[in-house]
């Protein structure tokens, strides 16, 4: 894996064919497929295989760092976006603008090509020098990039800081509600819901002596009169509660009868 | 191997680290500053740090360096914008300090987290919060501007370009007023920013793999010696040509400018217009003359291509608009092309002339949102055209400046944008581009008719009454707008010391 | 490269053995561990713990293990197909891929070819490492999405926030030991403490890095995932069969990957301690993989200690221990130790000197933390202060109680809607009267 070839390989190229046809096709169905997860996944596809070309490339260091901070950290954050929001059906597919997915279409199919041709022509062309020798210029990979980052770009290395400040503030200021009332204690919340008169506990469950387990049912008291508390509130809103059979009230008395009080 | 700690040059870096340690500082105020106290301690910092950074460019405006490997060079013309975007950056910090033309505070969300209309939000105004995190974004952005006019690198001019171009998208969707304009405005700058930010790496890379470097100096190097094959190149260029091109709002790529100008807070709207044109025209300066001189015959057509259309397009929207910030907005395409025309004369002269222009128009520019950020009614700024009738009858002082702003960015003479014109054409006619200045004065001609058109509605129009009153500012605008009206009658009445520390600034170094 | 002598020079059937060796060696100490976990922590319990299968039931794992195979397959109605079943695959892949680069002792020589006994080494080895755990979360989150069942998905998303929280404290416990060891390949690691172990000289790494895997292997007291009291089982809710078995294989072989990577990089790895290390041979041959076995096994101990002694942490808390604890002292030591190279190698101050600028940092340390501490009785007092001039106002049945609603005998004498309903009542009355 360390020994990278500028000439001719096998495994190389195997490498390069195999993850090269997958970057692709993970490219392709991230935006062929309608499910912002399955997006999401097609691209984390693609950069694994990216990161895996880099270390046949003699990039080891970029190619870890590609799959911890893209695969492992910044895609796993846009599916746990993906999945808090639910965003699982698809867009609507409605065009707001005519013609517009026509056009992009096109120009991308042209610039696509203008960079195939360009740079292919380009690589008939240029030399290269060897990995090996760019490796071991500097005493190896990561030493090579250590040289580069804390001497030359030492200014670009910090600046990027900078950028990351002002990134993590901006989160903040755009992302974080401020309390305006001091935040409440969980002493103060469970007082609270005891003194207003709120329920204690959890609110009646249509229980033993409901004749249906459906949500709208509600729960019979030992004396058969309903507790409506066992109905959920959107559905009393509604006035949405099933009555309840009055035979079924009587048959309940006569199997109790006795049994309480 | 041994590592040898890099030698950088802390004396021309110090207006940089100045800037950007105060950043941080200010970030830190932010998090440790009683809410109270935040605000005085904020402008305190942000106004010492910009004025010192002044004094440390002034006084460091004889060096002419490379450091940081070669990644920055401190030269004349840096000096110059360096400068420039200090002031400017003083000025418009100005503008965003004021707090007494709007009723309930600055020109900032209170709280840019809370959702537009809703009862925090309402909670907050009725507290009197502020957000004073603007502050480190605005220097932040100052930061990253300072280091895209030096950067001779174009990873350092990508990291530059990000670090002024992310407190900017942050600024955009914070205004009190119309929220939700703002939040569109930051939303489609941040989207459309990064789109383009894409295209400039895309570019970098491309270069890269035809020069082996990212480096100016070898780049341009590798374009003397590798005669012939040269596809790699001239994609790559026009790849970072995109990029820089969006960040001045050249046509094709100024779709971004109307909606931003007109959604994010006006001061910072000034600020960004003025510093941002600086910046960006710097750093595309530097990019063509010193990495790419060698194939100026091949980016020349490009450049024109984007000029004529910057100056038709800017300039024959602009009359359409009926508000005022859009109509700047185009004004400011259109502007764009004309400073175009010195750019792709690359000369020493077209160099000087873009620079003046620069610096003219970003003193006008500051002034005329200036003006904007007073005229107000009811509901805040008022923005739009109709509501300007007849100012000049009931504020005439204000009318009167702004009519001086106006006919600066006409280019009429006795105002800074008519030296700064004349300069611009007269390098476009001395390097040969004789018909590409016909069209920028027929350009002019069209743009003067709306610019003209605003003075004449507000003097020769009689007051409606829904024509907007003038809010008396603080002192804060008062002095940014004083310096900028000043500034523009001065710089066409007496251009010569300008001119001079311009001439003496000499060119770019490789 | 040199400094990878022997790496990437084997023969191609001797990387099968090796491949095969690891590959087997894990499934059994996968084998053993349940085993050992269930007798260890039944032993704590005072209970005796599976004796029934093999001698000590050390079978038992086997038999269970063969039993989940056999065992009907479920695949939920809502379940997205590829992805349910793609989950558990990457999981116990991403578990085996992990040991690749751990070494589990010197070179030797296997049938006559000397060889170094790990599968590959490069520069990387130990960000291999981590890259390979940030692929393994995938299965856990996927199978948490794919199952299309509540209880799974937020199984699956705390496992997520969770494994890319530990892993940034994790990342940091590393870096202090790159800085001393001077490369990232896990076998110079290795050898770069042939006198004295990180764990000693880089203690506050160490004891970050062993909070941080027991949080990254989801184990308790970090069990979040899979809390079967909040979440049923978590991300596996909905798996049977052998896709179940796979997780549970993942879950314990990244146990024995985080610990190995611990012995690795912080308790010499192979190299014997120090009683045995004054025995010439103690590290030759295959002795090393002995003292290597026993040091993972410390490791895996350790885990099930933890399980057997502390409750589950509430969500919040966890994740509040780990922004706000860990990962700033992770932060702040890493800054210490490369402010001690720095002072060291380049200011050139003798180890008394930094000794002193030690003692002088750690009392200025307790000084601030006395005055935070300070400052957190007095927001205490004031707290209590509080509580009790409330309960002043009000009834307590039992005073400072946790308020209870009254028994149907009991009667407030005195709360504040109590009071203003009579307050209303009287001026009522009075009205009625005048």
């Amino acid at each position: 894996m360390t020994e990278a070839v500028s000439d001719f390989n096998l495994g190389e190229t195997i490498v390069f064919w195999v993850c090269g046809g997958l970057a692709v096709l993970g490219a392709l169905g991230m935006i062929i497929s309608r499910k912002a997860v399955h997006s999401a996944l097609f691209i984390a596809l693609t950069m694994i295989n990216l990161a895996i070309l880099y270390v046949a490339n003699a990039a080891p260091f970029l190619g870890m760092v590609q799959v911890i901070v893209y695969t492992g950290a910044v895609m796993m954050l846009f599916l746990f976006v993906l999945m808090v929001v639910g965003v699982d059906s698809s867009d609507s597919l409605v065009e707001t603008i005519k013609g517009q997915r026509f056009a992009g279409l096109l120009l991308g199919i042209g610039l696509g090509l203008l960079l195939t041709v360009g740079i292919g022509s380009a690589l008939t062309t240029s030399g290269d020098i060897g990995l090996t020798a760019a490796n071991d210029a500097a005493g190896g990979n990561v030493q090579g990039l250590a040289q580069l980052m804390f001497d030359d770009y030492v200014v670009a290395f910090q600046a990027t800081a900078a950028l990351l400040i002002t990134a993590a503030v901006g989160a903040m200021v755009l992302a974080h509600r401020e309390r305006w009332t001091p935040r409440k204690s969980q002493p103060e919340l469970s007082e609270e819901r005891f003194r207003d008169g709120g329920h204690p506990g959890n609110r009646p469950s249509p229980g033993v002596y409901a004749r249906h387990n459906a949500v709208d049912t509600p729960a019979l008291l030992p004396d058969g009169s309903t507790s409506l508390d066992s109905v959920p509130g959107p559905l009393r809103a509604r006035d949405d509660v099933r009555d309840v059979d009055p035979a079924d009230v009587d048959e309940i008395r006569e199997l109790t009868k006795g049994v309480d009080s | 191997m041994e590592f040898i700690s890099p030698e950088l040059d802390y004396a021309a870096l110090a207006p940089m680290i100045v800037v950007g340690v105060a950043a941080i500082i200010s970030v830190l105020v932010e998090a440790f500053a009683p809410r109270s106290v935040r605000r005085f301690l904020q402008l305190v910092l942000v106004f010492t740090t910009l004025i010192g950074a002044l004094v440390l460019v002034v006084l460091n405006s004889g060096m002419r360096v490379l450091t940081g490997g070669q990644s920055i060079a401190l030269d004349g013309p840096a000096w110059i914008m360096q400068g420039t975007i200090l002031i400017l950056a003083i000025l418009g910090g100005l503008l965003m300090a004021e707090g007494g033309v709007d009723p309930s505070g600055d020109a900032f969300a209170p709280r840019a987290s809370a959702l537009p209309g809703s009862e925090d939000e309402r909670q907050f105004t009725i507290r009197g919060y502020l957000q004073t995190e603007v502050w480190p974004f605005l220097l932040f952005a100052v930061l990253g501007m300072m280091l895209f006019v030096a950067s001779n690198d174009l990873l350092m001019m990508f990291i530059a370009l990000e670090v002024m171009s992310l407190p900017l998208y942050l600024l955009a969707g914070m205004a009190r007023r119309r929220r939700l304009l703002s939040q569109e405005a930051a939303l489609k700058y941040f989207l459309l920013g990064a789109f383009s930010s894409a295209f400039f790496l895309f570019g970098a890379a491309l270069i890269y793999g035809y020069s082996g470097s990212i480096a100016f100096g070898p780049i341009s190097f590798a374009i003397t010696t590798k005669a012939g094959e040269n596809t790699l190149l001239l994609i790559g260029i026009a790849m970072l040509l995109v990029g820089l091109f969006f960040k001045i709002g050249a046509v094709p790529f100024h779709q971004w400018t109307p909606d931003v100008y007109q959604g994010a807070p006006t001061p910072v709207t000034g600020m960004m217009a003025a510093t941002v044109k600086v910046a960006a025209f710097g750093a595309l300066m530097r990019l063509l003359y010193v990495a790419f001189g060698g194939v100026r015959w091949d980016w020349e057509i490009l450049l024109w291509i984007v000029a004529i259309l910057s100056m038709l397009v800017g300039s024959i929207i602009a009359i359409s608009q009926s508000d005022i910030k859009r109509m700047l907005a185009y004004s400011s395409i259109a502007q764009a092309g004309f400073i175009l025309v010195g750019v792709v004369a690359a000369s020493p002269q077209g160099l000087a002339s873009v620079l003046f222009y620069l610096i003219a128009y970003g003193f006008t520019t500051i002034g005329a949102f200036a003006v904007i950020s007073l005229v107000r009614n009811a509901s805040g700024e008022a923005t739009s055209i109709r509501d300007w009738a007849g100012l000049g009858k009931k504020s005439p002082l204000i009318a009167a400046i702004f009519s001086v702003f106006m006919l600066s960015l006409a280019g009429i003479p006795l105002t800074g944008g008519f030296i700064g014109k004349w300069g611009v054409f007269a390098a476009g006619v001395a390097a040969g581009d004789a018909w590409l200045v016909i069209v920028a004065v027929i350009a002019s001609v069209i743009a003067a008719f709306f610019y003209v058109r605003v003075i004449v509605l507000m003097y020769f129009a009689d007051p409606t009454p829904d024509t907007a009153a003038v809010v008396i500012p603080s002192g804060f605008t008062t002095v940014s707008l004083a310096a900028g009206a000043t500034l523009t009658i001065a710089l066409g009445i007496v251009p010569q010391p300008i001119l001079d520390i311009i001439a003496n600034a000499g060119v770019f170094i490789r | 490269m040199s400094q990878f002598g022997l790496f990437g020079t084997d023969p191609w059937w001797l990387v099968i053995v090796k491949v095969l060796g690891i590959f087997v060696m894990l499934v059994l100490l996968t084998l053993f561990t349940i085993w050992w976990e269930r007798r260890v922590v039944s032993r704590m319990q005072n209970r005796i713990g599976p004796n029934r299968v093999g001698p000590q039931g050390l079978l038992q794992s086997l038999m269970d293990g063969v039993k989940l195979a056999l065992k009907e397959e479920i695949l939920p109605k809502a379940a997205h197909r590829a992805v349910y079943w793609i989950a558990p695959v990457i999981s116990a892949t991403a578990a085996f891929l992990a040991f690749a680069v751990i070494p589990f002792g010197p070179t030797v020589s296997i049938f006559g070819v000397e060889t170094p006994l790990q599968l590959t080494d490069f520069p990387v080895s130990v960000l291999y490492v981590l890259a390979i755990a940030s692929i393994g979360v995938y299965g856990l989150v996927l199978a948490g999405w794919s199952s299309g069942s509540t209880y799974p998905l937020l199984g699956g998303l705390r496992s997520t926030a969770q494994v890319i929280s530990y892993e940034i404290a994790m990342g940091l416990s590393f870096v202090a030991v790159f800085l001393y060891a001077g490369s990232m390949s896990t076998s110079q690691i290795v050898l770069a403490q042939e006198p004295i172990w990180f764990a000693v000289i880089l203690l506050p790494s160490f004891l970050i890095y062993v909070t941080a895997m027991v949080g990254e292997t989801n184990r308790a007291p970090f069990d979040l995932p899979e809390a079967e009291g909040e979440l049923v089982g978590g991300f596996h809710t909905e798996y049977s069969s052998l896709k179940f078995a796979l997780f549970f294989l993942a879950e314990y072989i990244n146990m024995v990957t985080v610990s190995a990577l611990a012995t690795t990089l912080f308790l010499g790895g192979y190299l014997a301690p120090w009683p045995i290390s004054l025995w010439e041979s103690a590290n030759t041959g295959w002795w090393p993989m002995v003292w290597w076995l026993l040091k993972v096994q410390i490791f895996i101990f350790v885990f099930i200690w933890l399980r057997g002694t502390l409750p589950r942490l509430r969500y919040d808390q966890f994740m509040k221990f780990g922004w706000k604890v860990l990962i700033p002292v992770a932060l702040i030591w890493t800054i210490i130790v490369a402010a001690v190279r720095i002072l060291r190698d380049q200011v050139a101050l003798t180890n008394t000197e930094l000794l002193i600028a030690g003692v002088v940092l750690i009392l200025i340390l307790l000084a601030g933390a006395w005055v935070l501490q300070g400052r957190a009785e007095r927001r205490e007092q004031q707290r209590d202060a509080d509580r009790a001039a409330r309960a002043e106002r009000q009834l307590d049945l039992v005073p400072g109680a946790h308020p209870v609603p009254p028994m149907p005998s009991q009667t407030f004498e005195y709360t504040p809607r109590r009071s203003a309903l009579l307050t209303t009542q009287a001026t009522m009355k009075e009205a009625e009267d005048a």
